[in-house]
């Protein structure tokens, strides 16, 4: 390649010094730099390609795969899918403002805040805002909106608490899940200070959340708690995302650094993540429970066919907030903006700091606004309706649906088979695309030395995930009850934490937490309620806590196994060094 | 065992403090062309937001820099290839600049130290 080369004193680039008249230079501002339009051009476009590919490359590959599936296998080419291509088009660019938003103008909040927190404020005021903080996290967490979204898919006859939960008493639902976070982020930040193990934490946290769904799955009567259990294990697995970790670690870690406790352990970052993703769970269940205690069924299903009734009249005319784009952008500000408010009174008026880089901030936080509101956008007509179209379609591999004339289109044990495997590659391939996991397998590798792989931790999780949304799909299409699986789940769960090192179980409980990010648990929760509905279950949650144990499971067992292997390796030269001690 | 020490002359640094991302689309650029034993630091950069005004915010105040030494008689060909990889003759991406270095010191292959002993 032929260049163009000329020499020009470096001065033409030095502003011009001034003096005053005694000699002493005088300040003047940085110059500004005028740019052309082709130049604009050059310093966007790979500041915005880099960023829209991180995204791409997680959707994509997706959605690709559930279109080519869709047209392969079940012979239905994509309904809608220039709307859908445009919806998961708003997903992206929509991710990919908000998560530089995020990085800009919210996790400066949260490390100003965590770094100087501990020195001004007793614990117990620290612990107040750490708990205030869960609750607002929770609510600006992306995937909590596709909760809302699937809400609007259940029978409110079939199962009258579960559609109040998810319809007219869902802000409660999201505010009790909050909850939970809140408390999680309290007890992991005490955690954090007194150096507690994990392990009877995650008794104590878990043994009430399993005693009360039993409860609640032997309520199945009309109107009885039984579906609510599946949606209340959803909820843990929902709102461990990309807003919630790294805020409520950032505050975690500055606490414990205060304190003269965040170097001595690499671990300190783990454990919050396992407890916010358990207390959610309780939460829900304790609601469910008030509720039904509360409200008799016969009442919701009354006011669920006034509200259907009165949708029904207003389609007509509905209101300008009522209509798509306006809906998903308030949805998007009310996400956002409180979490914004309360930030910036913690750091305003309770610590009385000042926001360095203002500008920057200020940009990051109306990125995050509008990147939510493009995102929940995408939310519906790209992630939700394919995920809906794939579940509802795959039911037509086995059994006779209306959508597809042919069905069922292969014998029941091959179409069942197939929907196996096509849930199983569907998880593996989303957990691996991960960008979250990919972190948590370096941390692990060096951690335990390179005794435990990076590539190791990988496999395992994404096999778990890819096992349990097998088994959630199974048990759609059985119509098991999700205690079936989480029963023995949690069990063999609980066995193998009494038998594990604290390392492993701080990693493999944070392992469920980290593999449910913004696209797979849209993508994953409407696949199920489509397939449910295909098939007429009462409800298709379930498939996202059934993803949930099973990484668990198997980053516990391979850990053992990893324990085992270097114990044994230990004894062997051990035992050579006695015997090269008998020789000599 | 005896141990010789050689000096190795007609050395320069060449120093790029690029944006995020870009250290190893150099140290990838020097690889292809043989050019190996380049480090990569991490830093941040200031000013370069305040000078671009609203369009900053496109620009990573994170830098890497990206040291390389190599024979004064390269520095031409192998200056202008790191300007080519690492994009530099965009606004904010950052700057590099060649230092001539006294004496340097590394692994010589035994082949090229007997070329010199005689």
């Amino acid at each position: 390649m032929a260049v163009d080369t000329q020499e020009v004193p470096f001065l033409e680039l030095m502003p011009e010094p001034l003096f005053d008249r005694h000699g002493n230079e005088h300040p003047q501002p940085v110059p500004k730099m005028k740019l052309g339009g082709g130049d604009v051009v050059k310093v966007l476009q790979p500041y915005l390609s880099t960023r829209f590919l991180d995204q791409a490359r997680a959707v994509v590959p997706l959605a690709l795969y559930l279109a080519l599936f869709q047209y392969l296998v079940l012979q239905t080419p994509v309904i809608d899918a220039s709307i859908i291509a445009g919806g998961l088009f708003a997903v992206m660019v929509g991710l990919m403002m908000f998560m530089e938003g995020l990085k800009l103008g919210l996790m400066p909040f949260g490390e100003v805040i965590g770094n100087t927190l501990p020195r001004k404020l007793p614990l117990a005021g620290v612990l107040t805002i750490a708990f205030m903080l869960g609750v607002g996290v929770t609510f600006a967490e992306p995937a909590i909106g596709a909760l809302q979204v699937a809400g609007s898919l259940v029978d409110p006859k079939a199962a009258p608490y579960l559609f109040t939960l998810l319809n007219d008493r869902s802000g409660i639902t999201v505010l009790l899940v909050g909850l939970g976070v809140g408390l999680a982020a309290v007890l992991g930040t005490v955690r954090f200070l007194r150096g507690w193990s994990l392990k009877p934490l995650i008794f104590m946290s878990l043994t009430p959340t399993l005693i009360l769904s039993v409860i609640a799955f032997l309520d199945d009567g009309a109107g009885g708690l039984n579906t609510i259990v599946g949606l209340a294990w959803d909820c843990g697995a929902v709102t461990t995302g990309p807003v919630t970790v790294p805020l409520v670690l950032a505050l975690g870690i500055g606490v414990a650094s205060a304190a003269g406790k965040g170097a001595d352990s690499s671990l300190s970052g783990f454990g919050i993540v396992t407890l916010a993703s358990v207390f959610p769970i309780l939460g829900v269940l304790c609601l469910s429970f008030y509720t039904k205690f509360t409200v008799p069924a016969e009442e919701i299903i009354a006011r669920a066919a006034e509200m259907r009734a009165a949708a029904e009249a207003a389609t007509s005319q509905p209101q300008w907030f009522e209509m798509t784009p306006w809906t998903e952008v308030i949805l998007g500000v009310r996400a956002i903006v409180p979490l914004v408010i309360f930030l910036a009174i913690v750091l305003f008026v309770v610590l009385r700091e000042k926001m360095k880089n203002a500008f920057i901030t200020n940009y990051g936080i109306i990125l995050a606004v509008v990147g939510m509101c493009i995102f929940n956008i995408g939310l519906t007509f790209g992630l939700a309706k394919l995920g809906d179209q794939s579940g509802g379609l795959i039911a037509g591999a086995f059994a006779s649906i209306d959508v597809i004339a042919a069905s069922p289109l292969y014998s029941m044990s091959v179409g069942i088979g197939i929907a196996a495997l096509f849930a199983w590659v569907l998880g593996l391939g989303s957990t691996l695309a991960e960008p979250a996991l990919n972190a948590l397998g370096m941390t692990v590798q060096n951690l335990t030395n390179g005794a435990f792989k990076k590539s190791m931790l990988m496999g395992a999780v994404a096999f778990g995930v890819a096992i349990g949304i097998m088994l959630g799909v199974l048990k759609l299409i059985f119509d098991w009850h999700i205690m079936y699986i989480l029963i023995p789940g949690y069990t063999i769960g609980l066995i193998l934490t009494l038998l594990s090192t604290e390392e492993f179980v701080n990693v493999g409980w944070d392992s469920a937490g980290v593999t449910t990010g913004p696209v797979t648990v849209p993508l994953v929760l409407a696949m199920g309620l489509g397939f449910g509905n295909a098939l007429g279950a009462t409800e298709g949650f379930g498939i996202l806590a059934a993803a949930s144990i099973c990484p668990i499971v198997a980053v516990l067992t391979l850990g053992l196994y990893v324990q085992f292997k270097v114990k044994r390796e230990e004894r062997r030269t051990a035992r050579e060094l006695a015997q090269e001690g008998e020789i000599a | 065992m005896k141990r010789s020490f050689t000096t190795l002359t007609d050395a320069t640094l060449i120093t790029a403090i690029v944006q995020n991302g870009y250290g190893e689309v150099i140290t990838n650029a020097l690889l292809e062309v043989g050019i190996q034993g380049s480090t990569i630091h991490a830093a941040m950069g200031v000013g370069i937001r305040e000078r671009l005004g609203a369009i900053g915010v496109a620009v990573d105040a994170e830098r890497e820099v990206v040291n390389v030494m190599i024979s004064s008689d390269e520095v031409d060909r192998v200056f202008e290839r790191i300007f080519m990889a690492a994009k530099l003759d965009v606004p904010g991406m950052g700057f590099m600049y060649a230092t001539p270095l006294l004496q340097a010191a590394t692994y010589v292959p035994p082949a090229i130290l007997s070329k010199y002993s005689g």
